[in-house]
């Protein structure tokens, strides 16, 4: 993480150019007889917003485990920016550009707020263990960089006072937010937000919503997101793919999705257009 | 230090320059700097000599090698247990195996400092004065069974790979007494230099460190002072850990093994580098041990009895607290000497406060903080946190 | 190797022996599932290991021989003189003894010690057990109850051999015994198992057992009683490891001290023997406590006898690298 983000954000788009950033070719994956998810196709670009809805059970959060290594798909094929990722444990997936929020918040409880932000944001550290231990020039130059940048993300999201807290120590709508805080630090090409207006009240989800479209724009990042809150999917997605029963119904813009039979039918007439 | 957080790259540049303005700042103090990295160490040595050569005056006549027997073992119990914690207290593993480690190291060091002074000296007496040749050979000793535990760290953390804390648990347990039972499975100690130097090479399979009865004659070179220069590298070394980003690293898997990955967390290799750095104090310690005077060496020490008094000084002390551990490594040490006439008890009373701790105060007396947190923090005004702080509010376009 | 072959090819050594370890396999086999399944129950209910569980042998072993030196004297018996054998009942009542006051210690651990702990994290009911184990352990050790030396158990049963062949002629005859105690052991635990098995699957206590085992929060939901179940789990695991523990000194008289490091390793095997089988299945661990015991004896047999916990631990570590769910297991995912 020593050089300066400009740089890789000049490489993400030499590296898509036309093509999609992330480009899911009909992965699938079964536990014991249940097809979880069947022939699952996406193509992000770079910069896009796309979100991911469906019932309950629909196998949404199992897309995002596939995406990054948490299951290996049992068919189909996933590239970053060209790149077949294959065979890669949840840790090199993050190192290659995706980033993940969890649906039930998993924050490190016991590490203060900026201290997961660091951790998120040293993978690619190069310091050991002797340098660590002698505390080199280099390694307190890198921790000193980090710190930097840590402060950096804590303050866009307006939680820099509360950097020396514990994680958990903090309310329901901060932890949200902290873990979106966190998945940015891994400096990935790719975010994957799952529920992140789970538990959050209207007054806070216009909030996110905004700033998940902020967030697209300034640290152009592509945004793969799960919600249940439509009207806040509505307004942000720019492409919209439904889920059911680990089969994809539908893919379209808001609008197209809406009227689409197969979306109402599955959600059984409740409430896509009032939420 | 004013800057504007506008677009992140304008952030990254911005924090770029002024770190790189810090870094020249710091390269003006660079030779003060890497004097502060080894300054720490440099105090323990000067504490270490201090205790070697006055706590023997202190404490006069008769009683006084019983006190810095006490005093040495203490020294021996916190590195055992500082170091364990860097297992079951920061990466939230779960070691029982710990005392299998010290033996390994222990049993290593004996043979080289044993056979070393027989080989160059002719016998196995001390040889030379305060840090003279026969030192020079103990530490040397006691580095390389630190070497080979932390080998045998890194084949047990493996499993660890794959398997979850109460597999390894049992895991570790197991390791602890198949070192016993090969240990006592050694040939007889060789006790003529005449005899070693003509026996060649197969005199040394199995390696004659004395079976079951024990490896005797080790020659005594373990004094205070070596024990609390050690005891000092072990400190220093388990709080730059733990401050560091490895130690958070190491943290974050005993937080929520599933965010830590996914945060770009290598988890196998932060568990086996615990493992690892663990077992090379426990070695090193089990070198100390292996010398003291008073202590004979044997395959009984790799039992899981020996690791359960260290598991109690780590989870009576707190996870992660080093300050905690040392606490209760130095309690748990040097009550029962005073106790002795309950000796019977003194397991009870061990088993009933780790379940009564259990119950009540699960996290160990100091928890997660260590024992200056207690009080009210001084350096309210400390760099970083102040100077963002304020810059930020100052921005209007903080959001 | 410390043990002597009087065989010239250790790969084909005579029948004789393979039989006779065959044997031993088989009755020690017995004892290492009886063991195994109260590791596996408790772990299939509740997910922790029972550490204390190994201690629950050890208190039925000791309480075996406590009950019967004082009962053979009562009936002009000699307890010390092994050609002196009480009659049939003395060992019945000396079992059902052991096994009902070991019944209420486990009751009463996991009343007062793990039901507490049951939202707690893993490694502190973990911890917990360990303080149990070394509390039973130092409890037994302490000189108005067991006491720290080792005893001999009294003979109480007959030393009777129901079959012998003889493998062999003339200088090297040598003949295989199958004694009574083997017989005895081999049936009585086949019989606790098969009890076992038809109480978890085929009565209502069963099927409340594997539904809390299953989900303790949905169990309870239905209606099912999950304190009791869970009381009763331990119970049920208490009284077979009393018998397995009559059983082993029956077989092995030479008892150590209760704290002494034997005991750890019976337990430690009898739980190596849960996981083999995969832990929290009930018929995975009859069968890892006699795949344990076979790679034990026969490799104690056929290798060395001074290395026969090495292949133990080393199967473990073979295992739990090959496959971790054991052998009869089902691999868990862990929900993200």
């Amino acid at each position: 993480m020593t050089k300066p983000p400009a740089i890789t954000t000049a490489e993400k788009k030499t590296a898509t150019g036309s093509e999609a950033l992330l480009d899911i070719n009909s992965i699938g994956i079964s536990f014991g007889g249940l097809k979880a998810v069947q022939n699952f196709s996406l193509q992000l670009p770079a910069a896009g917003l796309f979100g991911l809805i469906g019932p309950n059970g629909a196998g949404k959060t199992t897309i995002f485990n596939l995406l990054t290594g948490v299951y290996e798909p049992d068919s189909g094929e996933i590239h970053l920016a060209s790149r077949r990722l294959f065979n890669c444990r949840p840790h090199e997936i993050t190192a290659a550009g995706i980033a993940r929020t969890f649906q039930n918040i998993r924050l490190f409880p016991d590490l203060s707020v900026l201290d997961n932000v660091r951790l998120a944001g040293q993978l690619h550290n190069r310091h050991g263990l002797l340098s660590t231990l002698l505390r080199t020039r280099g390694y307190r130059f890198e921790e000193h960089l980090l710190q930097e940048r840590a402060f950096n993300l804590l303050e866009i999201f307006d939680l820099q006072d509360r950097a020396h807290e514990l994680a958990s120590n903090l309310s329901y709508g901060h932890q949200r937010k902290l873990e979106i805080v966190r998945a940015l630090a891994t400096n990935p090409q790719v975010l994957l937000l799952d529920e992140p207006a789970a538990g959050l009240n209207p007054q806070e989800k216009k909030l996110l919503a905004l700033s998940i479209q902020q967030i697209r724009d300034r640290f152009q990042v592509a945004v793969l997101l799960i919600e249940h809150d439509m009207p806040l999917v509505m307004e942000i997605c720019e492409q919209i793919i439904v889920l059911d029963h680990g089969m994809t119904i539908c893919r379209g813009t808001p609008r197209e999705v809406q009227n689409d039979e197969r979306v109402i039918a599955a959600y059984l007439g409740s409430g896509l257009s009032d939420g | 230090m004013t800057r504007t957080p506008d677009s992140r790259r304008n952030n990254g540049s911005a924090s770029h320059a002024e770190v790189t303005a810090s870094a020249s700042d710091s390269q003006s103090g660079f030779v003060g700097n890497t004097l502060m990295g080894l300054m720490p160490f440099a105090v323990g040595i000067v504490l270490a000599s201090l205790l070697h050569f006055v706590l023997p005056h202190v404490i006069p006549g008769r009683a006084g090698p019983y006190y810095s027997r006490i005093v040495t073992d203490i020294g021996i119990a916190i590195i055992m247990a500082v170091s364990l914690n860097i297992v079951n207290g920061m990466t939230g593993q779960f070691s029982i195996g710990h005392a299998g480690f010290m033996t390994l190291g222990g049993y290593m060091a004996a043979f080289m400092s044993y056979y070393g002074s027989m080989y160059l000296w002719g016998s196995a007496e001390t040889h030379g004065g305060f840090l003279g040749t026969g030192e020079l050979l103990f530490v040397m000793s006691c580095i390389s069974g630190g070497l080979l535990a932390a080998g045998a760290g890194y084949v047990v953390g493996l499993p660890s790979l794959r398997l979850r804390g109460d597999y390894l648990a049992i895991v570790t347990l197991g390791f602890g007494e198949i070192i016993r039972v090969i240990l006592q499975q050694t040939g007889k100690v060789i006790d003529n230099a005449q005899a070693l130097k003509t026996g060649g090479l197969s005199q040394m399979i199995p390696p004659p460190v004395g079976g079951a009865l024990g490896f005797d004659d080790v020659p005594k070179y373990t004094n205070l002072f070596w024990v609390y220069t050690i005891l000092t590298v072990t400190l220093v070394v388990a709080y730059r850990l733990k401050r560091s980003g490895l130690g958070r690293a190491m943290i974050s898997v005993r937080e929520d093994e599933i965010a830590a990955q996914a945060m770009g967390v290598n988890i196998a290799r932060q568990k086996v580098l615990a493992f690892v750095i663990a077992a090379f104090f426990a070695g090193v310690a089990g070198g100390l041990f292996a010398h003291e005077r008073g202590v004979i060496l044997s395959p009984k020490d790799a039992g899981f009895q020996r690791s359960f008094d260290y598991v109690i000084m780590t989870v009576l002390g707190g996870r992660g607290s080093i300050t905690g551990v040392m606490l209760a490594a130095g309690l748990l040490t040097a009550l029962p000497e005073f106790l002795r006439e309950f000796e019977q008890y003194r397991l009870i009373v061990y088993a009933l406060l780790l379940i009564i701790m259990m119950l009540v105060r699960p996290q160990g007396l100091l928890g997660i903080h260590e024992i200056w947190d207690l009080w009210p923090r001084r350096r309210s005004t400390s760099l970083p946190s102040s100077t963002v702080a304020t810059s930020a509010t100052s921005s209007p376009e903080a959001r | 190797m410390a043990t002597v072959h009087y065989f010239p090819d250790p790969l084909f050594p005579p029948m004789s022996d393979f039989v006779q370890t065959l044997i031993t396999a088989l009755a020690i086999g017995s004892l290492y599932a009886l063991i195994a399944l109260g590791y596996t129950m408790v772990y299939g209910i509740l997910k922790f290991i029972n550490f204390a569980h190994s201690d629950i042998v050890v208190l039925g072993a000791w309480l075996s021989y406590t009950l019967a030196v004082r009962i053979l004297p009562s009936l002009g018996l000699d307890p010390h003189n092994p050609a002196t054998v009480p009659p049939f009942w003395v060992a019945a009542v000396v079992m059902l003894a052991a096994m009902v006051f070991c019944g209420v210690i486990g009751f009463a651990i996991e009343r007062l010690a793990y039901r507490r702990l049951r939202r707690a994290p893993r490694l502190n009911v973990l911890i917990t057990a360990i303080g149990v184990s070394l509390l039973l352990q130092n409890i037994g050790q302490l000189d108005f109850v067991f006491g720290a030396s080792p005893q001999k158990m009294p003979a109480l049963l007959p030393s009777w051999e129901l079959a012998s062949i003889t493998f062999g002629e003339g200088e090297s005859a040598r003949r295989v015994v199958l004694g009574l105690i083997d017989v005895v052991i081999f049936s009585l635990a086949t019989t606790l198992m098969l009890l076992m098995q038809y109480l978890v699957f085929h009565t209502k206590l069963g099927v409340a057992m594997r539904a809390v085992s299953f989900n303790t929060d949905n169990a309870a939901l239905m209606g099912i009683p999950v304190d009791r179940v869970v009381s009763f789990t331990f119970v049920l695991g208490s009284v077979l490891a009393a018998a397995a523990g009559f059983l082993y000194v029956t077989k092995y008289p030479s008892m150590n001290q209760p704290a002494h490091a034997v005991w750890v390793l019976l337990g430690l095997k009898a739980f190596v023997a849960a996981v083999i089988g995969g832990i929290g299945n009930v018929r995975g661990a009859v069968l890892g406590g006699f795949v344990i015991a076979f790679v034990e004896q026969f490799g104690a047999f056929y290798i060395s006898s001074n290395y026969r916990d090495v292949y133990v631990f080393a199967l473990l570590i073979v295992i739990l690298l090959v496959k971790p769910s054991g052998l009869l297991g089902s691999p868990v995912r862990e929900k993200v």
